[in-house]
Parts: structure tokens; sequence; C-alpha cells
């Protein structure tokens, strides 16, 4: 019967490897043992020993899978030859090109991966195949990223665990391992300089700096398994895949169609592709290093459009940032300031609208949330005016006490002289 | 003027003042070079009138457990009209009090005004100045924000380094093992009701002391005709008060006491937990103190000797006979001298930041 499931695996699997036999795989949840670890432990040779050492850590050992899960062989005879033993399908070091039809044999049947995680994706392979590492394997190279480059070969963790090569905030550095390395690039037509840049961005700051999870990383925008630049036309759906209010903004715009017939890519012509900075409203003109002055140049539509969207931008965070340095001085002067420090968020949030409708290129939308923004700043401005008057109540009432006091004190002195001299 | 008349002549008829007045019109205070010292006992009772009207008036708002009180009093601070200024004046005039009350009891020990036959006058006042002390240190908790939280954590911990009941005493006053909320409830009861209660006796006899023995004169100062209480004096001391009332608004009015961030009990205690300044010389001594002398934990051993120099201080009518004689006592005053530069300075360079 289980030669039948196996057959039927082994048939199921669209790898030309086929799964492994169940003789090698333990119970599912309970770690593997088995003969090669042990020996392999006890050799002095460290480049036969590591990775019977790291095997003990590694996900598919931990779910019972033995290193002949992938090696082949008897991981029960004591024998190295027979353990060993060709014929019972050993294979002894992986070569590069077949190193994704062994994972795949496994990865890419979804009965046999039901076992162990049946959330788990089984496109990995097909993905992979697409990529443009899978294409150049297919070619011959045997230079580029297969499975193992990336996840280890022995010690494998899964992608959730944080010492894992691919977990999201390492993913930078492992796929630096070769792309920040121009030389190693050059032959692609890969500048080698992608890493550096992205460690410049905005997305590097958020995830590895406040370590922000949900902060994109490499394959969050070329694919994890598929990995690929995106086409010029796909880079604006690929940030929009979170960028979704920039990129309806950008939709409704004249630019999409003129972006479109000029075969721009569009969020990238103002924003980079690697080096995505943290955007300026400084970047809004026609000026030397302004980004509507790449395409619009002084005098034209878009020259005024841009004019007027800073102008509206600029005049609403000069006018907000006074507001809150006159509520925060109250509030440090021991004033209650929560009303008008809730107006100052509301306004912050209409200028993070307005941000966004930068990309309608329509300075009337801008100028609708702008607007918005300055009538929640007049109400804290107000708050803070109210506050500041109060404040100066209290000090005017403490002036005009101290005068009292300090007057009854000299006619009290005057009193006492009269008296005394009288006695 | 007739009808003043006719009222005093009424209430004389009734409880035969007459005589009375004639006390008040008779009663005087010596004069000498030195009699400024008289008006510091006065000046510490107005600024303990003060605490007691602005106090009554917290009480209007304040509620004294650890979920209302940190907001009843940001309540007080900024939606009572006024209120802003009754807690800023209760806060400052608090800290007056006890300087003004530190000044008077130097003032009594260097003029040798302790001795025979002022002994009742002067314990009644040491314990006066006990019970402003812990008049601070209850009423800074009350608020109950971070940095109360933590000085009273601190502050309760020495109690139990007290041998053999220490832990018990612990317990007793935070109301379980540590500042919690039962500890909050308790000082407000020792703060509005036990302290009040106790001082207002103890006050009562200790002007009942001077009423019935007159202001002490220091020996050797060349006398001058006495200074008729009424008006005289009278007048003399409200002046005083007068200017206590005019630094108390200008400290209220210009440096607004803080309300801080509300008490976290898990979070961890913030750098630099520091007591209130009249508890500051005591505090920065035992932190100086090292872990262990002699065998004996230092800490203890510094309580012991703060414990023995109190209790020496507050039994100066006892041992100091030279001057009960009416001579010079040289001892004394090195004692005094000793005392003023150990407070002074220990202060001094904790505000300095000297003691890291």
């Amino acid at each position: 019967m289980k030669a039948l499931v196996v057959l039927g695996v082994t048939l199921a699997a669209s790898s030309g490897v086929a799964a492994p036999p169940s003789r090698v795989l333990g119970i599912p949840g309970k770690p593997a043992s088995d003969q090669c670890t042990a020996c392999h432990q006890a050799l002095d040779e460290p480049r036969l020993q590591k990775p019977a050492v790291l095997a003990t850590d590694d996900i598919h050992y931990r779910q019972g899978i033995t290193c002949a899960g992938c090696h082949g062989g008897d991981p029960q005879a004591e024998d190295p030859e027979a353990a060993m033993d060709p014929k019972k399908g050993f294979m002894g070091k992986i070569p590069p090109q077949k190193v994704p039809e062994v994972c795949g044999s496994c990865h890419s049947d979804a009965s046999f991966m039901l076992r162990y995680a049946p959330n788990i994706p089984t496109d990995q392979l097909a993905q992979y195949r697409t990529s443009k590492h899978g294409l150049a394997l297919a070619k011959g190279d045997t230079k580029v990223a297969t499975c193992a480059s990336c996840h280890g070969a022995h010690g494998v963790l899964p992608a959730s665990d944080a010492r894992s090569p691919v977990y999201a905030s390492r993913i930078v550095e492992t796929c630096g391992r070769c792309h920040g390395d121009p030389s190693l690039m050059k032959p692609y037509g890969i500048s080698g300089k992608e890493i550096e840049d992205y460690k410049q961005s905005v997305h590097y700051q958020a995830l590895v700096v406040k370590n922000d999870l949900s902060a994109p990383t490499c394959n969050d925008c070329h694919g994890s398994h598929g990995a690929t630049p995106p086409g010029i036309s796909s880079v604006s759906n690929v940030c929009g895949t979170c960028h979704l209010t920039q990129r309806e903004a950008f939709d409704s715009s004249p630019h999409k169609d003129a972006f479109a017939a000029m075969e721009q890519p569009a969020c990238e012509a103002c924003h980079s592709n690697h080096k995505i900075l943290p955007p300026k409203d400084e970047w809004i003109g026609v000026g030397e290093g302004q980004v509507c002055g790449t395409c619009h140049s002084s005098g034209d539509r878009g020259a005024e459009a841009a004019q007027a969207i800073f102008a509206s931008l600029n005049g609403t965070v000069q006018r907000l940032a006074a507001a809150r340095e006159r509520v925060e001085r109250a509030e440090r002067r021991g004033m209650l300031m929560d009303e008008a420090l809730v107006k100052l968020e509301e306004a912050h949030q209409s200028l993070v609208l307005a941000r966004n409708e930068v990309h309608t290129v329509d300075p009337q939308r801008v100028a609708a949330k702008t607007s918005e923004a300055g009538g929640a700043v007049a109400k804290a401005e107000k708050d803070a005016e109210a506050a500041e008057a109060e404040l100066r109540f209290r000090h005017n009432g403490f002036k005009v006490s101290l005068l009292v006091i300090l007057l009854t004190v000299v006619a009290l002195g005057a009193k006492i002289r009269e008296i005394e001299r009288r006695s | 003027m007739k009808l003043a008349e006719k009222l005093w002549k009424a209430l004389d008829e009734r409880y035969d003042l007459a005589p009375l007045l004639a006390f008040a019109k008779e009663k005087a205070v010596p004069r000498h070079r030195h009699d400024w010292m008289y008006y510091f006992g006065g000046l510490t009772l107005f600024f303990f009138m003060i605490q007691v009207a602005t106090g009554i008036l917290l009480l209007l708002y304040y509620r004294p457990t650890a979920e209302a009180a940190f907001e009843s009093v940001q309540f007080i601070m900024t939606r009572v009209p006024f209120g802003w200024l009754i807690r800023s004046i209760h806060s400052w005039s608090a800290n007056l009090m006890i300087a003004s009350a530190f000044v008077h009891m130097f003032t009594v020990y260097f003029a040798g005004a302790y001795v025979k036959p002022r002994e009742l006058t002067w314990w009644t006042g040491a314990a006066l100045l006990l019970l402003a002390l812990g008049f601070g240190f209850s009423g800074y908790l009350l608020p109950w924000n971070e940095l109360a939280f933590f000085a009273t954590r601190v502050g309760t911990d020495m109690v139990s380094k007290v041998p053999l009941i220490g832990h018990w005493l612990l317990r007793v006053l935070r109301g379980g093992e540590d500042v919690t909320g039962a500890t909050l409830t308790r000082f407000f009861g020792i703060h509005v009701a036990v302290l009040p209660m106790i001082s207002t006796f103890l006050i009562l006899l200790h002007l009942a002391f001077i009423q019935r023995q007159g202001m002490h004169e220091p020996e050797g100062e060349a006398k001058l005709p006495p200074r008729p209480f009424f008006p005289n004096f009278v007048l003399r001391e409200f002046m005083v008060w007068l200017v206590g009332l005019a630094a108390l608004a200008a400290l209220a009015a210009f440096f607004p006491w803080e309300l801080g961030t509300k008490a976290d009990p898990f979070a961890p205690a913030p750098a630099g937990i520091k007591p209130e300044w009249y508890f500051l010389f005591m505090f920065e001594t035992l932190k100086l103190l090292p872990a262990e002398v002699l065998g004996i934990e230092g800490e203890i051993l510094g309580l012991a000797a703060f414990t023995v120099g109190g209790l020496f201080w507050f039994l100066a009518p006892l041992w100091d006979r030279k001057r009960a004689r009416g001579e010079k006592n040289p001892f004394a005053l090195i004692v005094g001298w000793g005392v003023v530069l150990y407070i002074a300075s220990f202060t001094a360079l904790s505000y300095l930041g000297v003691f890291k």
C-alpha cells in the first residue's frame, strides 16, 4: 500500500525527480534519527562534518526527513558502503542544476506537502523556472542562484525564523551576496549598485532599521522564486499593491496615458526604483533637482500646476508647524491643549491626503485637502490664542496682586513707624 | 462707633473680657539685635494656615484612588477655575513652610532658647517639624505621578531596614508588599486627617507654652525697651506674612508645580529618582555609604546614625547644662554649625549633581 502511495506521489510530482521513498521519512513533527548524521558528526573533516551538525536544526530533519531524503542512500545502514550505495539511490553532493528538481520533488507536490504544512505554496519550482535565475540555469549557467543559494543547503530554517537568510529583514543581505558584487553582476548587464541604493531607501529604513516587517524588501517587488525585474508597464502595479491610494490618484491623472505613450515607468520616474528616498514637497517644480523638470519646463502648464501644488502644500506645512509650536508652548506652560492637539493631528492627516493628491497633478484637488488642513489648523490656533490669553491673564493677575501686596507692606511699614514714633 | 461700643459692652458683660484686653495691651515682646528671629515661627504658622485652606479646596475635587488620583489632579489644574493656582500654592507653600520651620529651628537652637524652662516648647517644635516632613512625604505621593510613585517606593523601603519589625512596618505603611492604590488611600488618610489633627493639637500646645513663658531672650544681647505685642509686633508679623505671600505668589505664578506623567507600577523606574529637597541630605548620605561596614549593612548603619543624631539634637535641653546656667557652650555651637553645614552642603551638592 505504502509503495502505491509513493508511486502515486512520484507520478503526481511535476519534477523529474521523485519524492523520497517512505523508508527515508520519519513521522512528521518528530525529529529524524539516522546513521548519516551519527557517523558524519564524528568525522574530523569539516567539509563532511558540518552538514551533519547543521542538519539537526534543519526544518526537514526536525520533521523526520533524513539526509537520504535529498541525498538518497540508506539512512539506517551502519556500513558506509551500504549506506551510500548508488543502487539505493545515493547521489552524493547534488549538482547546482539538479537542486531545484530535488527540492521540487517534494515542494511541488501538494499532497506530499499537505502532511507537513497545509498552507505552504507548492508552485515554487514552476515560478523558479520562469525566473531569470531559472532561465539561466536551464541554459547551463550554474553560477545563478538555486534554492540552496538563498535558503541554505543544510540547516534550512523556515522563512519566519529570524535566523533564516530569507527572513524578511535579512533578504537584502542574502540577495546582496551576489547582487551587491558589481564584478559578478557585470556579465548579466546589472550594475550591482541596487543593494547599495536600496539601503538608502525608506523601505530599508522601515524594514531593517525600524524592524517593520510589512515594509518591502527585494522579493516583494521582484518576486521570490520567480525573481525577475518588473517590466516598465508593471512598475506602477508593483508599487500600487501597497500604495493603493497613490496608484488610484495617478491612474486618474493625465500622466497615466502620457507615461504609457512614452513607454516610461510611472512611479520610478520621480521616486527612482531602488533608492526610494523619503519624498519631499520641495521635489515638486521644474527647478534644479526638482522632479517635474525632467519633462516640463518653466512656463508650460505642468510647471504652473507644479508651482500651484507646491505653494498650497508648503503654505499648509508652514502654518501647521507654527500652530504646533504655539500649542506645545501653551501645553508646556500648564494649559490643557488636548482638543488643539487633536485638531493638529487632523490637519496633519489632511496634509497627508493632500500629498497623496499630488499624484493626480491637479492643483484643485490638492488645494481641496490643504484647505481642510487649514480649517483644522485655524481651530488649533484659536485654542492656542485662548490659552495664551489665559496665561497673560494669570501673569497680569499675579503682577496686580503682587503690587497690592507690596503696597500693603509699604503702608503697613509706614503705619508701624508712625505707631512706634508715637509711643 | 456707638454700635461697636455697645457690642463690646454686651460681650464684656457676659464674658468678662476686660482683663483679656488689659493683658493684650500689656503683652510685650523683647527687643534686641536678633529679634528678627521671632518672626519665623509665625511665618511657619502662616504657611500652615495656607496649607489648611488650600488643602480643603483641593479636597473638593481630589479622589484618592490609583485609578482616579492623577486624573483628578489634572482636572483641578486644567478645568477647575483657579484650580491651577490653588494646587500650585499648596505645593509651594508646603516647601516654604518646611524651609521656614528649618530656619525657625536653627535660630532657636543658636539662641539657646531650648534650655530650661523651655524644654517642652523645643520638643513640641521638634515633633511639629517631623510632622511637617510627614506631611511632605505623604502629600508627595497623592498626585500619583511617576516621580512620586518611585520616590515613595524608595522612601518606604527604608522602613524595612528597621531591625525585627522592619518588614511589618513596611506592610503597614504600604498597605501591602508594594506601593499600590492601598498605599495611596493610606497616605491620603494620614495626610488629611491624622497629621492635621496631631499638628493642630501640638501647635496649640506650642503656642500655649510660648504664651505662658514669653519669648526667650538670648544671653548677652543689649536690651532695649520691649516692643508692645499689640499692635506693633502683630503688624510687623503681618508684614512678614505679606512678604511670604508675595514670594509664594511669585513662585506659584512663574513656576507652576508640574503634574508629571501618570504612575505606571509596571514601568521601570526612571533614572535620577530624587526625594524632595528636605530629604536630599539623608538620601545622598545613604547612597554614599558602602554596602557593608564592619559586617553591618551600610544603609542600616546610616539610618541608625540618623536616628541617634536626631535623638541627640532632640535631647539638647538635657545635655546642654551650660547654657541653662547662662554660660556659653562652644560645644553646642560647634554641633549646630556642623549640622547646618552638613545639611546645606549635601543639599547643594546634590542639586549641583556632584553625587552620581
